[in-house]
């Protein structure tokens, strides 16, 4: 077989043992290759500076007590790999489907309407609108009387405060409409609720010192 | 360090080759000769394999005797200290008995039980890395990589100047290099370790010896001169 210092690296790299032999012989004759050869070979010699195969004896058993502390483990615990070999993989399959299935019902279940909560039915609830009606029907008719005794005094006003207090009233009168327009949408809304009650308070105070302007 | 301050003319510190114990050098390699010994191999490694699945704490004792040397060895080669060499061989063990329910013959169980020691030496070596990191960020003196004493050797400033060489390799060339010319693996054998080709194999292992070789040889005569 011939071969030139060209070959020199492929041979390094993938030679077979024929082409090994062939240019061990061209570097009998090639000072360059010669010089190759002999520093790519004691490159595998020096290697061996890195082999200590000293024993130490207490490795094994260390190793040893670990590997049994680890078997220990393992039987007290369930191995699921270990199990699942003992089923075929068409019960592996149905067991998957129906855990599959379970955490799809799970999730639909959390992520579904909110359930009632018993504290808050629909009865209760409707009662409570109901008292509160009441009590705001009530209180309505309490400030129309009051409304009825400084009307004279509002058709008429003799002061400039009265008639500030008119204007007052009126747009007392149109937050009130628009707040009993909204409730009437929104009946359970308690936040509206508490906005008219706190109109009707205004407006309440508002004629009582007009009724007091007037004594 | 300079890589000239570690040249040693070849002359001076490169003994003679050595022969090879587990393999036969390409260019002496005598082709069918090694057939029984390697079907013989074969069958100790699926018997080995075998006693291991099952349970046998023997199994494993015979494992640690015929590869627990070179293990420890490999281990200590990327980890430099003698200490994280052994816990990297313990927890190879570990693995290897929590795994082997999972291994499926794919490659030979040498061949898998050295993939998953070289696999813990650089999770070993990450680890390391990031506790020194977290150390410096404490403004703690920063920990030199520990080389412990070794087995005395014909040449230790031979084998000092290679160590310093291969930390400089990349974590593959120095893989292969250590796989192959320390350990004496095949390269049909490394591809499986490093899960490469084994074209691969031979290639990086050319690249590692070639820039092993810039590296440790001394400054040529006409270098020199034309430095003068």
């Amino acid at each position: 077989m011939n071969i030139s210092c060209n070959d020199r690296d492929r041979i390094f790299e993938d030679g077979t043992p024929a082409e090994w032999a062939a240019l061990e012989s061209h570097a009998a004759t090639c000072a360059q290759c010669a010089e190759e050869l002999r520093a790519w070979k004691s490159l595998s010699a020096v290697a061996s500076e890195l082999r200590d195969y000293s024993d130490r004896p207490a490795l094994w058993p260390r190793i040893q007590r670990s590997l049994a502390q680890q078997t220990e483990r393992g039987t007290h615990r369930w191995n699921l790999r270990r199990l699942l070999p003992h089923f075929s993989i068409s019960w592996q399959t149905a067991a998957a489907s129906a855990f599959a299935l379970l955490l799809l019902l799970s999730g639909a279940w959390l992520l579904g309407p909110p359930r009632k909560d018993p504290a808050q039915s629909p009865l209760l609830r409707n009662q409570a609108l109901t008292d509160v009606e009441h009590a705001e029907s009530a209180y309505v008719q309490a400030i129309d009387k009051l409304a009825a005794q400084a009307k004279p005094q509002l058709q008429n006003p003799g002061t400039t405060l009265t008639a500030s207090y008119r204007e007052k009233l009126l747009l007392l009168d149109s937050a009130i409409d628009d707040l009993r327009a909204q409730t009437g949408l929104n009946p359970s809304n308690a936040h509206l609720r508490y906005q008219l009650l706190a109109m009707y308070q205004e407006k309440q105070r508002t004629l009582e010192e007009i009724l007091e302007e007037k004594r | 360090m300079g890589i000239t301050g570690l040249a040693l003319t070849w002359e001076t510190r490169i003994p003679p080759v050595a022969q090879r114990e587990r393999r036969v050098e390409p260019f002496r390699e005598q082709v069918g000769t090694q057939a029984p010994a390697v079907d013989a191999s074969h069958r100790e490694d699926f018997e080995l394999a075998a006693a291991c699945r099952s349970g046998d704490l023997r199994a494993y004792e015979r494992l640690y005797l015929l590869h627990g040397a070179r293990m420890k060895n490999l281990a200590r080669n990327i980890l430099g200290s003698s200490a994280d060499a052994e816990d990297a061989v313990q927890e190879t063990f570990l693995k290897v008995q929590r795994g082997i329910a999972s291994f499926r013959g794919q490659s030979s169980f040498v061949t898998w039980s050295f993939r998953i020691l070289v696999n813990t030496c650089y999770d070993a070596r990450r680890s390391r890395l990031r506790k020194k990191e977290v150390a410096s960020e404490d403004d703690q003196p920063e920990t030199a990589p520990r080389r412990e004493p070794r087995a005395p050797v014909a040449h230790p400033s031979l084998r000092l100047a290679l160590e310093t060489a291969l930390a400089k390799l990349t974590r593959h060339q120095r893989d292969v290099f250590l796989l192959y010319e320390v350990e004496g693996f095949r390269h049909a054998e490394i591809s499986g370790m490093l899960e490469i080709t084994e074209a691969a194999s031979k290639n990086t292992l050319f690249q590692a010896k070639k820039n092993l070789r810039q590296m440790l040889e001394p400054p040529r005569a006409h270098d020199a001169a034309g430095a003068r």
